[in-house]
């Protein structure tokens, strides 16, 4: 009856890391954190951290949330190159539309228009690639130069302006201390756990396992495979509307950065390439990561194209990792 | 008699030009076992995907519990009570062995969440089944993909029985389990035949059909041949119904070895890896070899592990010189080749041109150090000459060419290197009639010119119509070689099926 239950660290970080795959972006999360507030100066005086946390999280938001929807698409086995285009045409729609803060109802309205963009988009996205069974690089390559081409017909040139109102609510609101997009990625994630322990969850990891078994075993994979493609494009509205209330202005082509930076904070955060492995609270690490690694650059006072550079080098690595891995047991 | 549960009637299924099942028709009864038997290419797995909805027929009708049902879909099917254990697992690597076994049936509390503990529970309960017959390293939380093939065939076969089906099809079920869990396995078919559902026994091995089934249906070319009640039956029976009344004429093979007396190219002893199970065999120089047996059983295997592709254990030897290669070169080097079979993707670069194939392998003999292209040019239509290949030109790209000529360039390529051990892995396997001719007069040639060959095909008449020797396998063995008057289609067969009787006259196989 007294058998000491001891305590194992190791055991129970690998616990953790099944159930959770947060085992790479996990330390990289809290490495790049502490090298990032090293070379902050001022960071011990008070209010400074929270200041940080309201300014970074406001600026991260947009790219995190395109970045679990990547993550969504990637664990069923698709990828999604379009969702930064969605962000472009939902930027602009509402920096068109959204000009005063006394049209409530014409301004709920056109939130609603962008929601509805992004599901279309998506659903587009993944009736080409698991309905008709083409190639989702391809397909959503392709479809990412169409949405982008809408946001440029739209807007052809930088211009609008959200209220300032709203854009000082998104900036600067807290709740217990917490600025609301640190509060607004929480509860995604609260969302997305509540799918992921239904049936949901276990189809999509096993769609993205191997999609013929989980076909034969009576897994519906197409609508599967849809409606990843269908949150990526939610979400992407939902990263166009923060873009949005942070810039306070609309860009035909604000999310173009945003696609390679889902894809690499997905993969930081231990989702993989190949499908049916990782998971979203890792995705938003690794977007996290990618903040700070962002962050440290500018501090540094290096030129930005670091950052690209840092982007395209995680996904080559990332991709490049299990062949490397294969050959090197080979020639032993 | 038991009823009838599940009925199948004139299904009709093609793959392009190929009829893969012309007449399935079986009648599965409630409380029996029936065998569901034939060679390569017959079509029991075509039936077996239509009937679960994996496919859907182009003609026939099923009839399930006396209605007709056309499923789109293994959902559909499943619903309503029919399950399958497939060949190639349907099983998701990197979901755990509960995860894998309860997918889409998962157990859901009232909320709509998963109940993980219940799953996990009844996986434990599952198990028990297989109890004693498997590692500790099979457990409800182990991943899939970090088992061996028998835990994992059994997760495949307790996925499909938490389904309670009322009809289960067992597709080779049993390939990679051991005895002890093929005994475990029967005494559990013993309780379902009991409890009154239907159940159908696809395997390639004979005395496990004669020790669980009470009925057979044979199949022969995509066509039911006939039901036969076990107990009164005989493994001659249904060899013979396998392989019908046309084999009774005896045929003789194309070409004589005459090559006794001559030197020993190939001596394999013992190999072991993954799919084979102590191969050995020795082949004499000039020799055409077939290999033959039930697709899947070790062939291909065999004949990439010689080349150098697989790892392995145990010895080779060519011309008398142990051999371990470890990359396609070495076995180059040693005057192999290996022929594959998936042209397009093994065997050519399909846009470039007939002479860049031609060189593929030998432009290095060309380049002294500037590429001699004219030369290279001549030895290209010399040898395309000597395999009378069709084309406009040299420079013509591959893709313009027939199958069979496409063929002609796989093989040409490997013979400008002269090579003096051919290995043909399946190179007829989708290929029509006219090119197949063409294919066996080059075979003929090579001969001639004393190249030894090692032919493996899936399809025994071809083997039986060209080649004097034939080496059957079975569960990743040799079964049988046959030679001069065992080289009979109902030997062939029986060997294939691991019937025990007669399955040699070689007296060097035996001593190798």
């Amino acid at each position: 009856m007294f058998k000491s239950k001891k305590f194992n660290i190791a055991e129970w970080w690998k616990k953790l890391n099944v159930k959770y795959s947060i085992g790479l972006s996990l330390p990289l999360l809290i490495v790049t954190t502490i090298l990032y507030t090293l070379l902050q100066a001022n960071i011990f005086r008070p209010g400074t951290l929270s200041r940080l946390l309201t300014s970074n999280f406001r600026t991260w938001l947009p790219v995190i949330l395109v970045t679990i929807g990547q993550a969504i698409v990637l664990l069923g086995g698709g990828l999604d190159l379009s969702n930064g285009s969605i962000v472009s045409v939902g930027n602009v729609i509402l920096a068109l539309t959204v000009v005063s803060s006394d049209e409530t109802g014409k301004n709920i309205l056109m939130v609603l228009v962008v929601l509805g963009f992004g599901i279309l988009a998506g659903f587009l996205n993944g009736f080409f690639t698991a309905y008709l069974g083409l190639q989702p690089v391809i397909i959503t390559f392709a479809t990412s130069y169409i949405y982008g081409g809408l946001a440029l017909l739209l807007l052809p040139s930088p211009g609008g302006a959200i209220p300032r109102d709203y854009t000082n609510f998104y900036r600067n609101t807290s709740v217990f201390g917490l600025p609301i997009s640190l509060l607004f990625i929480g509860v995604v994630i609260i969302i997305w756990a509540f799918f992921r322990k239904r049936k949901y969850g276990r189809f999509l990891y096993a769609v993205g396992g191997d999609a013929n078994a989980a076909y034969t075993t009576g897994v519906p994979v197409t609508w599967m495979k849809i409606s990843t493609y269908i949150i990526s494009g939610l979400l992407a509205s939902l990263a166009a509307i923060s873009y949005s209330l942070l810039t306070c202005s609309g860009l035909s082509s604000s999310g173009a950065d945003m696609t390679l930076a889902s894809v690499t904070g997905a993969v930081l955060g231990g989702v993989s390439m190949s499908g049916g492995a990782g998971s979203v609270v890792g995705s938003v690490f690794g977007g996290i990561v990618l903040g700070n690694i962002r962050n440290i650059i500018s501090s540094l006072r290096l030129n930005s194209w670091w950052r690209t550079l840092v982007n395209a080098l995680v996904i080559v690595i990332s991709l490049a990792g299990p062949g490397l891995f294969n050959l090197i047991r080979r020639k032993k | 008699m038991n009823e009838i549960c599940l009925q199948t009637e004139k299904i009709k299924k093609r793959f392009g030009g190929v009829h893969a099942l012309r007449d399935g028709s079986i009648e599965i009864r409630s409380g029996e076992v029936l065998a569901l038997v034939g060679s390569n290419g017959s079509g029991k797995s075509t039936l077996v995907k239509i009937i679960t909805g994996v496919l859907s027929q182009d003609d026939g009708q099923i009839t399930y519990n006396n209605n007709p049902v056309q499923y789109n879909n293994p959902m559909a099917a499943q619903k309503s009570g029919i399950m399958a254990v497939y060949q190639e697992l349907s099983l998701v690597p990197s979901l755990t062995v509960a995860q894998n076994i309860w997918l889409a049936n998962e157990p859901v509390k009232k909320s709509g969440f998963v109940d993980d503990k219940q799953m996990i529970d009844q996986t434990y309960k599952l198990l028990k089944l297989f109890e004693g017959t498997y590692q500790p390293s099979l457990y409800p939380e182990a991943s899939v993909k970090s088992l061996p093939p028998d835990e994992k065939q059994i997760v495949e076969i307790l996925k499909a029985i938490s389904r309670e089906p009322e009809v289960l099809i067992m597709d080779e079920a049993t390939a990679s389990l051991d005895s002890e869990q093929v005994k475990r396995l029967f005494s559990l078919i013993g309780r379902l035949r009991e409890e009154g559902k239907g159940l159908v026994f696809v395997s390639h091995r004979m005395n496990e059909i004669f020790q669980i089934a009470d009925k057979a249906v044979v199949l022969r070319n995509g066509k039911t041949v006939g039901e036969v009640a076990i107990a009164k039956s005989s493994e001659d029976e249904i060899v013979y119904m396998m392989v019908g009344s046309e084999a009774e004429i005896v045929k003789q093979p194309a070409y004589q070895n005459n090559a006794t007396h001559n030197e020993t190219v190939l001596v394999a002893d013992n190999i072991q890896s993954e799919k084979l199970a102590g191969v050995s065999f020795s082949v004499k120089e000039g020799e055409l070899v077939g290999i033959g047996g039930l697709r899947g059983q070790g062939q291909s295997t065999l004949l990439h592990t010689l080349f150098g592709n697989n790892t392995y254990s145990g010895h080779i030897s060519i011309f008398d010189v142990p051999i371990d290669f470890k990359h396609p070169i070495d076995a180059m080097q040693h005057d192999v080749a290996l022929i594959p079979g998936d042209r397009a993707s093994e065997g050519l670069l399909l846009l470039r041109s007939i002479l860049e194939n031609f060189h593929l392998p030998n432009w290095k003999s060309y380049a002294k150090p500037l590429l001699n292209i004219n030369k290279a040019r001549r030895d290209a239509r010399k040898i395309s000459k000597q395999l009378s290949l069709v084309m406009d030109s040299l420079d013509s790209p591959v893709s313009s060419l027939s199958g069979g000529n496409a063929q002609k360039v796989v093989i040409g390529k490997w013979l400008l290197r002269n090579p003096k051990l051919l290995l043909l892995d399946d190179p007829t396997k989708g290929v029509d009639v006219g090119t197949k001719s063409e294919f066996y007069k080059l075979l003929h040639d090579l001969i001639e010119r004393g190249t030894t060959i090692l032919f493996y095909s899936s399809d025994d008449q071809e083997l039986l119509r060209l080649c004097p020797r034939i080496l059957v396998m079975h569960d990743g063995n040799i079964k049988a070689d046959l030679t001069g008057d065992m080289l009979t289609e109902a030997n062939l067969v029986a060997a294939s099926m691991g019937a025990t009787s007669n399955s040699t006259n070689n007296k060097e196989f035996m001593n190798v």
